[in-house]
């Protein structure tokens, strides 16, 4: 029979078999909590296999995506061994404050805390949540409790402070759309009204102990010491090197919050004194390293210095993981397994370096120069923090640097002078709507290498559809005009650029949707050849788009220069650098052609270069490849076709005639001149000229050889750059 | 326990025992499991093996293992409770239903 529970007593669990419910639990308005026990076991056993008692409202497939209770793998809120709750855990003592009566060992042990919160930080920042890091301290879940603790209160308010500071950097800048993990903090006291005094009560404990430093270095006698001035602890010995290490912890804390504040700043302002902050952290980080000895050398336990998460060696006290993992809904409770302090340490170095390369940027307002500055940067795998605070840098109220309109960017860009301060130019649409995607395509390059890559790829349609609106939009405007040699309108001028530029940018993207492919390792060496055919193709259009654009660019300005000489001066310099640029593309065309020809040839001759593979045919690899192109129609009129009648009859002989590399030699040569201010550049012209070199020797060996040689052995190799291959001829 | 033995031919959707568990459908219910935990939300479906399925559930955990405790309580949403691991279930129904809705006799 039915049973009813009415609140059973304040505990719940307990023996199996009908748990009354806590009170605590409300049942309806004049409703009981009725046990259903014995009805569901009666009416299961009625039930047939398989069958299902549901509403109407059930859906199998929702139902499949339900979280299974007691799964460990699925319920985070499984209980575990540890303590019920955060104040179960302080009531039996895990965190105690002071950490201990001893001074010396409470010294010691908040060094340990110190220590492995810097730990757990660096562990956060490289992809865990930051309830299973940072705030698996209990010190840190409730920092009220430490306020007599000044050392340890001071470094917990700072920590949370600079985790808040963190946090709303990623998610301002958005990219935490790959790392959802990296800003869920719901139901941490991240936030508190106090913490932006956490600064001054750090200064004032960081006095304290720098003044305890004085006065134990002052006494010859040490003995004295502590009789006479309130020491940091009780070992006169131990003094100067406990003071000394627990400085060097509060200053980096210090540095590194002001720096996060200061990049933070709009229009670039803080950069420099972000970049004083930055070395001094790097020093701090440097003291805290060479505390180390000392604090191994005075304790007891030790773990290896390999893993331990404290340079002591100790183990911490106050930390306990599985307290939050209930917190973690809807995810996976995950093992999480906590960087060693010394790799939290040389993170911290790597991801200061990384911000000092942000700060210490130009802020060149020149479109191009912001592109290869982002990609430049990338190169190096920055880290998500570092990577958001550039985004957050570059674009700041739909501005870059929060300073430059993007309609200037893009009328900079165009390199027509009379359209900068046009009124009807900035607020054109189609100028809106570029401006709009340049923003997008920023973000997006800030985003880490895989990510960036699909959401390239996918943009590169909004760029093409602008395109064509441009296009018809010139024609229904200027239609008549378009064929007749009448001196052209201005406004028809600044279309026909617009038009232009915009499809450059669109190659550009192209290009590095391709070329990140190399960096992800997402092309087999069979597919290099497409790869490089494309790439070929592209390089192509841009340096058509770009030779039209600078030859009609020029001619305005000569028949402006006539009023203005200076001007004049100026733009033939823009100008030159234009051209020298459109150089540098014809360069990597015909590197990107040879290499293409090349492969193709070696495919169609030697049997070492069959493409076998038995899943998909070469058409089917073509169409994965490249469809996000060429659903963007980018370039038009591109096919698999047009590809295999171009590469099919590609014999040894005729690319060595053709000579590709050794054009591409000529050209990267002959523009080392005009980037001769730009180090960079040179060092790029520098490693064409090698992939370039190699290349045509391995070609000219191929083809005394005879391609169709069964011991000829062409392993291809990126020794030299990142995206052209260098083929290396052996003979097996 | 009563009940407990199968019905005979009859379909299962016939058997009133089956009928009046497809009553509570959409109440109120209260699953204890073994940890300790209790789980509140409405009763969405079950199966022959005694596995349910609550939705928009809220997860009451103790915040102490002795002693006077109170709740700590988060939402979880649909939440399937394998019946293996629940101890004990309620639904939330008034005094005067609760002997025809939840009896056994048939």
């Amino acid at each position: 029979m039915a049973t009813n529970y009415e609140g059973g007593g304040g505990g719940g669990g307990g023996g199996s078999g009908g748990a009354a419910p806590p009170k605590s639990i409300p049942s309806g308005d004049d409703a009981v909590w009725a046990d259903a026990a014995p009805l569901i076991e009666a009416a299961c056993n009625d039930l047939q296999e398989g069958e299902l008692v549901h509403g109407e409202n059930f859906s199998l497939f929702a139902a499949m995506s339900a979280l299974e209770i007691m799964d460990p793998k699925m319920d985070p809120g499984i209980e575990s061994s540890g303590y019920c709750s955060v104040d179960e855990a302080i009531e039996n003592g895990i965190a105690p404050v002071p950490l201990s009566f001893d001074r010396t060992v409470d010294v010691k042990h908040t060094l340990d805390v110190m220590d492995h919160l810097l730990a757990c930080e660096a562990t956060w920042h490289n992809g865990h949540s930051l309830a299973q890091t940072v705030f698996s301290c209990i010190y840190i879940l409730r920092i009220e409790r430490t306020s007599p603790h000044p050392l340890l209160h001071s470094y917990c308010r700072v920590m949370r402070a600079t985790c808040n500071a963190v946090v709303s950097a990623v998610s301002d800048a958005r990219t935490h759309e790959e790392e959802d993990l990296f800003t869920m903090s719901y139901g941490l006291p991240l936030k508190d009204g106090g913490d932006d005094k956490c600064l001054s009560i750090l200064n004032s404990v960081e006095e304290t102990v720098s003044r305890q430093l004085r006065a134990c270095k002052a006494q010859p006698s040490k003995k004295k010491v502590l009789e006479e001035f309130e020491s940091l602890q009780t070992n006169p010995d131990l003094e100067e090197g406990y003071c000394r290490a627990v400085l060097c912890r509060l200053r980096f804390r210090k540095h590194f919050y002001h720096a996060l504040t200061c990049m933070r700043k709009p229009q670039g302002r803080g950069l420099e004194l972000a970049r004083k902050h930055i070395a001094a952290c790097l020093s701090e980080l440097d003291n805290m390293f060479k505390s180390l000895d000392f604090l191994r050398s005075h304790s007891f336990y030790q773990e290896s210095a390999v893993t331990s998460t404290t340079a002591s060696g100790c183990r911490p006290i106050g930390f306990d993981v599985s307290l939050n993992s209930r917190l973690l809904s809807p995810t996976p409770p995950r093992a999480v397994k906590v960087l060693s302090w010394i790799d939290a340490v040389s993170y911290f170095e790597k991801l200061l370096h990384y911000l000092d390369t942000i700060c210490s940027f130009s802020l060149d307002p020149a479109l191009e120069s912001v592109l290869h500055f982002i990609v430049k940067f990338q190169l190096s795998q920055p880290p998500l923090v570092a990577r958001a605070h550039l985004q957050l840098l570059l674009v700041h109220d739909g501005k870059l640097y929060g300073r430059d309109s993007f309609s200037d960017v893009i009328a900079r860009s165009l390199a027509l002078p009379d359209v900068t301060k046009d009124k009807e130019f900035q607020t054109n649409e189609f100028v809106l709507q570029l401006g709009q995607l340049l923003i997008n395509l920023i973000k997006i390059l800030c985003a880490n290498t895989a990510w960036q890559r699909r959401k390239l790829g996918k943009i590169l349609q909004d760029w093409s559809v602008i395109s064509i609106q441009l296009e018809l939009a010139l024609k229904r405007e200027f239609g008549e005009l378009l064929n007749s040699s009448v001196d052209e309108s201005v406004c028809m001028k600044v279309s026909k650029h617009l038009l232009m530029w915009a499809q450059e940018q669109t190659y550009w993207i192209a290009l590095r949707f391709l070329t990140l492919g190399f960096e992800l390792q997402l092309y087999s060496p069979s597919e290099y050849c497409m790869v490089y055919w494309y790439m070929y193709v592209i390089f192509m259009k841009q340096v058509e788009t770009m030779q039209i654009r600078i030859v009609t660019g020029s001619d305005s300005s000569r028949r402006k220069g006539k009023k203005k000489r200076d001007h004049h001066a100026r733009d033939s310099g823009r100008d030159a650098m234009a051209s020298s640029y459109c150089l540098l593309l014809q360069c990597y065309m015909c590197l990107s052609e040879g290499l293409a020809m090349m492969l193709a040839a070696l495919r169609n001759e030697s049997n070492a270069f069959q493409m076998l593979n038995i899943f998909n045919s070469e058409q089917e690899r073509f169409i994965q490849h490249f469809e996000l192109l060429q659903k963007a129609q980018v370039p038009e009129h591109i096919s698999y076709h047009i590809f295999k009648e171009s590469t099919a009859h590609a014999c040894i002989s005729d690319v060595v005639k053709h000579n590709y590399f050794r054009e591409a030699q000529r050209i990267a040569a002959s523009l080392k001149g005009s980037f001769s201010a730009d180090p960079e550049r040179l060092a790029e012209l520098r490693l064409i000229e090698q992939v370039a070199e190699h290349n045509r020797i391995a070609l000219n060996v191929i083809n005394q050889v005879g391609a169709g040689d069964p011991t000829l052995r062409v392993p291809l190799e990126f020794t030299h750059h990142n995206h052209f291959v260098v083929a290396v001829v052996k003979r097996s | 326990m009563e009940g407990s033995s199968p019905e005979e031919g009859s379909g299962a959707n016939n058997s009133p025992l089956v009928t009046k568990l497809r009553k509570l459908l959409f109440r109120r219910m209260l699953v204890g499991v073994e940890d300790g935990r209790f789980f509140l939300g409405l009763f969405h479906c079950i199966d022959k093996q005694g596995n349910i399925i609550l939705q928009d559930a809220i997860e009451y955990r103790s915040t102490r293992r002795s002693g006077p405790s109170s709740w700590e309580q988060r939402g979880l949403g649909l939440i399937l409770i394998p019946a293996t691991c629940r101890c004990s279930c309620h639904v939330d129904c008034s005094i005067e239903e609760q002997m025809s809705l939840l009896s056994i006799d048939k």
